[in-house]
């Protein structure tokens, strides 16, 4: 048995429009949360429809648990789960007759009863899809990707738009899926969440995977793995002027000023000075530890939910 | 599976409100309303008279001869019939002009305005003749249908009228509207995902349709009967089959046409450019027999109006299919066609 639950090579995917993605390499080992990052038209969407079997690439190598889609198509879609991004059901149609439904279109396939425990969905078993609310939605969305004891889960983007009590309960049912062996792939939008799930990242932009590691490694391989931090009353004035005079790239970031830098002790007397010559009227200054979010800044240039 | 499939579809079909509605209730509501309404002939046709005060012989001799026809005289002083005309009330007015007599129709109201006309001037030439010594005859005159059944019943040219438009709506909204609505809203994605085969999951919607659409007709037919008395003069076979092709040509048109837009708002107003004048122009409430020669020749070619009149035969006239052929080989040929383009350009995604 193969040790990749998918390997993606060369893959390449041109729309009239734009190269959505480009040349684009992929390995996810079995039994890991594997999250796929990136701002928006990035190629995030289109790599996993190209992977799920929905979108035929333009050229490229890909295998699933070892399968090829050419060849496997009916038996990669029995081992695999995927809740897309919005997942579309009847209003008037129950969790509970949902997951009989698409359980019955699989030849190995979960109690229901049990699926609704796992995520926590049994007073809603007979509610209309309609009447539930956005996270219990997505609850459902997930617990049908689980219908088939897939080896492995895509989810697209599985928190956006919920509360946050709502995510931690979605957090707990993906935790669940890896303690059960199953391999995970995901997108997100955010960071935290990324940090707290998944054992490895890949940032892409453009189509290409711009760098791939667990979320320590990404964050030590910043050259700036430090950020000064100049907090202001309200929203932060334009920092260009001051960037420029400074000589150093100062990012904004609503109430913030941000200064990644190497040597936070050697940047910081000379730039408080500097902002006082200025008079720059910041209410105050933290350094710290660069995260994710700042990975994601220097390798794409652009913030996550931009 | 299929059977799964299309139990499905008839569970979630009959929570939807608005779908029961429109498929079981709405065409009874119309079978109802019309064929109550215009059972009787209408009210009796009115002819203004435009009366001076002091009334002529003429005038006198006028009376008499209306007396005996089956119009409703409504005498009025020239100055209230101006009225009443300007109004747009009065569907025709006879008045004096000179020595004789004029027939003013309103051009608003032919159809009424135009039968009243024509007895006043039967019963004036009738009259005109006696006083020269000559009796004039009216032919007896019948009402009768084709099939010499149902001939004053309005309800009963409605009912194969309303089956049709059924089959129509059927096509372009049940499967066509219904199947945008699915690929735009990523139901489609999330089903290309699971093994399921695609045949089969289109195979329970269709099965379902057609089961939707019998169970339709066979409501139609029992509240023709019970409130109607309207009875099937042809076979029930021929009758069966006949509706059978329909559901499978319009539904084709609904996969075909729903290839071809890829949001609910554009198909929305696609499906109203096709239903619109196919509901008016193929004889569903009124035949085109007072329409130009060009437009009646060339809706033959639209696949409802040969086939209401196909359906009308059999149901209302005992037709036999043979005596449609034409008629239902337009029907096949359209179905052919929407079948074609719906398998060469349906998409799921």
């Amino acid at each position: 048995m193969s040790e990749l639950a998918l390997r993606v090579r060369g893959l390449r995917k041109q729309y009239p429009k734009v190269l959505a993605v480009d040349g684009l390499d992929l390995e996810v080992f079995r039994g890991e949360v594997f999250g796929l990052l990136g701002p928006n038209g990035a190629g995030k969407t289109t790599t996993l429809e190209i992977v799920e079997g929905l979108t035929p690439p333009d050229t490229g190598l890909i295998e699933l648990l070892g399968l090829d889609w050419r060849h496997h198509g009916r038996e990669i879609r029995s081992r695999i789960g995927v809740q897309l991004q919005s997942t579309s059901l009847f209003n008037k149609i129950t969790p509970k007759e949902a997951l009989d439904l698409y359980g019955s279109y699989y030849p190995k396939r979960r109690s229901t009863a049990e699926l609704l425990d796992l995520v926590q969905l049994q007073e809603k078993a007979s509610a209309y899809h309609i009447t539930l609310s956005g996270g219990q939605q997505q609850r459902l969305a997930i617990a049908l990707a689980l219908v088939n004891d897939p080896e492995l889960v895509f989810l697209d983007e599985p928190t956006t738009g919920l509360d946050p009590q709502a995510r931690r309960s979605v957090w707990d049912v993906i935790r669940h899926m890896k303690a059960e062996g199953r391999t995970v792939i995901l997108t997100t939008h955010y960071m935290e969440e990324a940090e707290a799930l998944c054992d490895r990242l890949a940032i892409m932009d453009h189509g290409r995977i711009l760098t791939t590691g667990t979320p320590l490694e990404l964050i030590q391989q910043l050259e700036l793995p430090s950020v000064v931090e100049f907090a202001f009353d309200g929203e932060a004035p334009d920092p260009t002027g001051f960037a420029a005079k400074l000589g150093q790239p100062v990012e904004r970031r609503g109430d913030l000023w941000e200064i990644p830098t190497r040597d936070p002790k050697g940047l910081l007397p000379c730039l408080l000075e500097f902002a006082e010559l200025e008079h720059v009227p910041f209410e105050q200054v933290h350094v710290r530890r660069a995260t994710l979010e700042d990975v994601f800044l220097h390798r794409t240039g652009r913030s996550l939910r931009e | 599976m299929l059977l799964r499939q299309f139990l499905m579809e008839w569970k979630l079909f009959s929570r939807d409100r608005a779908a029961m509605f429109w498929t079981f209730l709405f065409p009874l509501l119309l079978l109802l309303g019309f064929g109550v309404i215009f059972r009787s002939q209408g009210p009796a046709l009115t002819l203004v008279w435009s009366i001076p005060a002091q009334p002529s012989r003429a005038d006198a001799e006028l009376e008499q001869a209306l007396a005996g026809t089956p119009l409703k005289l409504l005498k009025l002083s020239p100055e209230e019939a101006e009225a009443r005309w300007k109004r747009g009330e009065t569907a025709a007015q006879i008045e004096r002009e000179g020595d004789a007599f004029r027939i003013r129709v309103n051009s608003y109201l032919v159809a009424q305005g135009q039968s009243a006309a024509q007895i006043a001037q039967q019963a004036h030439l009738m009259a005109t003749a006696r006083q020269s010594g000559v009796e004039l005859k009216l032919l007896p005159m019948t009402l009768e249908s084709p099939g010499h059944a149902h001939a004053t019943n309005y309800a009963a040219f409605l009912l194969p009228g309303l089956i049709g438009l059924n089959l129509l709506s059927v096509g372009l909204f049940s499967v066509g509207m219904v199947n945008v609505a699915y690929r735009e809203k990523g139901k489609f994605r999330r089903l290309a995902v699971t093994p399921l085969p695609k045949g089969i999951f289109l195979g329970g919607q269709v099965l379902h349709r057609l089961t939707v659409v019998i169970l339709q007709t066979l409501v139609m037919l029992v509240v023709g009967r019970l409130v109607f008395g309207i009875a099937n003069q042809g076979s029930y076979l021929a009758l069966a089959f006949v509706i059978t092709l329909g559901t499978a040509s319009f539904m084709a048109m609904g996969f075909a046409l729903c290839s071809f837009t890829k949001t609910t708002e554009t198909y929305g107003a696609v499906s109203n450019v096709v239903f619109m004048p196919m509901m008016f122009l193929s004889g569903v409430y009124f035949t085109l027999d007072a329409a130009p020669k060009w437009l009646q020749q060339s809706v033959v070619v639209l696949p409802l109006s040969p086939y209401i009149k196909a359906l009308r035969g059999i149901f209302n006239d005992g037709a036999a299919l043979m005596d449609h052929l034409g008629g239902l080989a337009v029907v096949v040929a359209w179905g052919a066609i929407f079948f074609a383009v719906a398998v060469r350009r349906f998409k799921w995604t």
